[in-house]
């Protein structure tokens, strides 16, 4: 017994020790700070990197950023689950406020808050309090190659859905492939998508904040949603003109096949670019506004700020988080960091325009009075977009027709909506 | 009595720590998620919500979406067992037998099973997509103009030929080991008896490798209901939901649509059906196994 006893104790003696190892470890770590960040984008891995280094030269804090893509969400939450919240993190706008509510610092009093523009504060206000970081301010429409635009003859841009499928229809007659789809892309579909139901959504339904809430509360429901048919018409469109195997181009066929003027038009975003140029430098390209049936007045661009920086409210190094995000809002550096490094739109006051072309074709249509919606399908519920995107698949893979597939976007919405409550 | 408790303590020296170790990463998770999937939670709420069987009778009357997961899982199990254990089965005689070259051909079968299963998805996708179109360039022949990945039919056989194409090197090799240990004087006395090679390796041989069949049908039953990666990165469930197995009808629910409640019932549901499937197929197969 007694030997049972000092075997136990010998035990106990050994794992204390491993304890307090763990423990002294975290107090060691206290005096210099280091910031906990996680982050997705992966192509943005050189800007952050960058970033990081100039943070560290100005100020010594030393910046640790995780950067992950596909299973971003699911790591997030694991996190969160056991305790190991990162001190700064990236979530969506819109939904992801209630998602993420417990966790979220409120930085409505902060003094950055106010150099940012009230239309990128938008998705992140929830009952006048900002609980979010507009990171980017992104649009997303259809990409056109300019040179085979101007080969084939088609001087005027096309703004309806008649006025696409006859340019698709001459750029397949001088022997290239129209589109290229990103159909096997779960986000790609749905911003297609939704961009052609947006203008309806103000005009027919009361606004966006109507349409979801009466999507949520299945007062409203996609099988009574008329302007649904000009959804469908352009992903018909789209994919009667998008080359042999539609439904197998994704976001790497798109960009490195528009970038060799292999096909003339995908629907992507300003995010694209960079990509697009990893290809072809000197690729020429635009936007076009995307076409809502047949009204060209309505067709218009999708911009908004989605993409959002959240600061954990317990964390131990909230100040020092806090001092981050004052720091990129109003140091030289970080003012620069967006348009000039990574070249997309800026949220802050007063920032440059950076230097791409589909950031300035944004400026350019949205200054020619070309509508630019919110990207209103973030507010609905978090992973609606995924799931409808895979109903829409099914549509464009010919398993679905119209009827089935509204149908189905109905049930997979209203299983999400009663889950979400 | 001293003698009997200080065995004891050697015995527990030995297997608490790998009893300890088990019970903290598995059993205890297993129970945790039992106990979830009662519960309403999105993951990140501080608090879930108790809600009974709700789940679980949501599953049977108001998922078609699981349904069809299921189907396919099964459909998808079925060709896959039956297809790499024949195939396996046959290229091992092959090459248990007397041929040129056997060891690097088996090293060769056996490769794509050290390769994981995510990168051999994203290659494969590569080959469907950039790779037959380019073949389509040099021979044009139709067949590569099919969508393989795009068209829900298609997608069920490329789904299912690259499966069996990863996993048969690992069977492969339970059934050389099987054939290996079949004694050669039962195969001498039948070849003298007069048995011709049909007959030997269908009254001999299979009869003397039956425990490796069980072991082989066992994973590969067990591998096909919880097939995941593969599939994860080759067709992502698409196009629509034709390709979504079980196990990636729970890791959506749970960590797409945030519902961790909901796919761990689901899962603890999976659980249950693997046991029960692979509990018969053990039971039937050891009772046709024999000794030599």
């Amino acid at each position: 017994m007694k030997r049972a006893i000092s075997f136990l104790v010998v035990l106990t003696l050994a794992c204390a020790s491993v304890f307090a190892a763990g423990a002294k470890e975290e107090a060691a770590e206290q005096k210099p700070v280091t910031l906990n960040l996680m982050f997705y984008s992966p192509e943005l891995q050189e800007q952050y990197n960058d970033m990081v280094a100039a943070y560290k030269a100005e100020t010594g804090v030393t910046l640790d950023i995780t950067v992950l893509q596909a299973d971003y969400r699911s790591v997030l939450t694991s996190k969160i689950n056991s305790g190991d919240i990162p001190d700064v993190f990236m979530t969506s706008a819109y939904a992801d406020n209630s998602t993420y509510k417990d966790y979220a610092y409120d930085m409505s009093n902060e003094p950055f808050v106010k150099q940012l523009q009230p239309s990128a504060l938008q998705g992140v206000t929830v009952a006048g309090k900002v609980i979010g970081y507009p990171f980017l301010v992104q649009s997303h429409s259809f990409i056109y190659n300019k040179k085979v635009f101007a080969d084939v003859g088609i001087t005027e841009l096309p703004k309806t859905l008649d006025q696409l499928e006859a340019a698709a229809k001459k750029i397949e007659a001088a022997g290239i492939q129209p589109f290229a789809t990103g159909f096997k892309e779960f986000w790609v579909l749905p911003q297609t998508a939704w961009q052609a139901l947006a203008p309806a959504v103000v005009k027919n339904y009361g606004g966006y904040a109507k349409f979801v809430a009466g999507l949520n509360d299945g007062s409203l429901k996609f099988k009574n949603v008329s302007e649904m048919a000009q959804v469908f018409d352009l992903l018909d469109l789209i994919k009667k003109y998008g080359g042999p195997k539609p439904n197998e181009s994704d976001f790497n066929d798109q960009t490195s096949s528009i970038a060799t003027g292999k096909v003339a038009i995908i629907h992507q975003g300003n995010w694209a670019e960079g990509t697009i140029r990893k290809t072809n430098e000197a690729a020429d390209i635009g936007y076009l506004v995307g076409p809502a049936g047949n009204d060209a007045a309505g067709a218009g661009i999708m911009f908004d700020s989605n993409q959002t920086i959240r600061v954990a409210k317990d964390g131990k190094n909230l100040k020092a988080a806090l001092a981050w995000l004052n720091w990129l809002t109003t140091s030289e550096y970080g003012k620069n960091w967006i348009p000039g490094k990574i070249k997309q739109m800026s949220p802050i006051i007063g920032s440059d325009a950076p230097d791409s072309q589909i950031a300035k074709a944004t400026a350019k249509l949205l200054g020619e009075k070309a509508p630019g919606y919110p990207w209103f399908y973030q507010m609905f519920p978090t992973g609606t977009e995924q799931q409808l995107g895979a109903v829409l698949q099914g549509y464009c893979a010919g398993q679905t027709d119209r009827a089935a597939t509204l149908d189905a976007m109905d049930a997979a919405y209203t299983k999400i909506a009663k889950a979400a409550n | 009595m001293k003698k009997k408790t200080s065995r004891f303590l050697v015995f527990a020296a030995f297997t608490v720590p790998a009893f300890a170790a088990i019970l903290v990463s598995v059993e205890v998770p297993f129970l945790m998620s039992v106990l979830y999937s009662f519960t309403k939670w999105n993951g990140l709420d501080r608090v879930p919500l108790f809600i009974g069987m709700a789940n679980y009778t949501e599953i049977f009357l108001d998922d078609p979406d699981m349904m069809r997961a299921l189907s396919f899982t099964f459909q998808q199990t079925f060709f896959r067992v039956i297809l790499t254990n024949a195939i396996a089965l046959l290229l091992a005689v092959l090459l248990d037998g007397e041929i040129r070259g056997k060891n690097a051909l088996r090293a060769i079968f056996y490769i794509p099973n050290i390769i994981s299963l995510i990168v051999i998805g994203y290659i494969w996708r590569f080959i469907f997509s950039k790779g037959f179109d380019s073949f389509y360039e040099m021979t044009k022949a139709p067949i590569f103009m099919l969508s393989w990945l795009g068209d829900g039919d298609m997608a069920f056989g490329s789904v299912l030929l690259v499966s069996v194409w990863q996993s048969i090197g690992f069977y492969l090799v339970i059934y050389i080991a099987g054939l290996q240990i079949v004694p050669r004087d039962v195969i001498e006395a039948s070849m003298i008896d007069g048995a011709g090679p049909h007959s030997r390796f269908y009254k001999i041989t299979l009869p003397l490798i039956m425990p490796s069949v069980t072991v082989a049908v066992f994973h590969s039953l067990s591998n096909s209901l919880k097939s995941f990666d593969v599939i994860f990165s080759l067709t992502n469930g698409g196009p629509g939901i034709a390709t979504t197995t079980i196990a990636l009808d729970i890791y959506k629910t749970a960590f797409v649509v945030s519902r961790f409640g909901y796919g761990t019932a689901k899962s603890v549901l999976l659980f249950l059906l693997i046991l029960a499937f692979t509990f018969f197929q053990v039971k039937m197969f050891k009772s046709r196994e024999i000794e030599a």
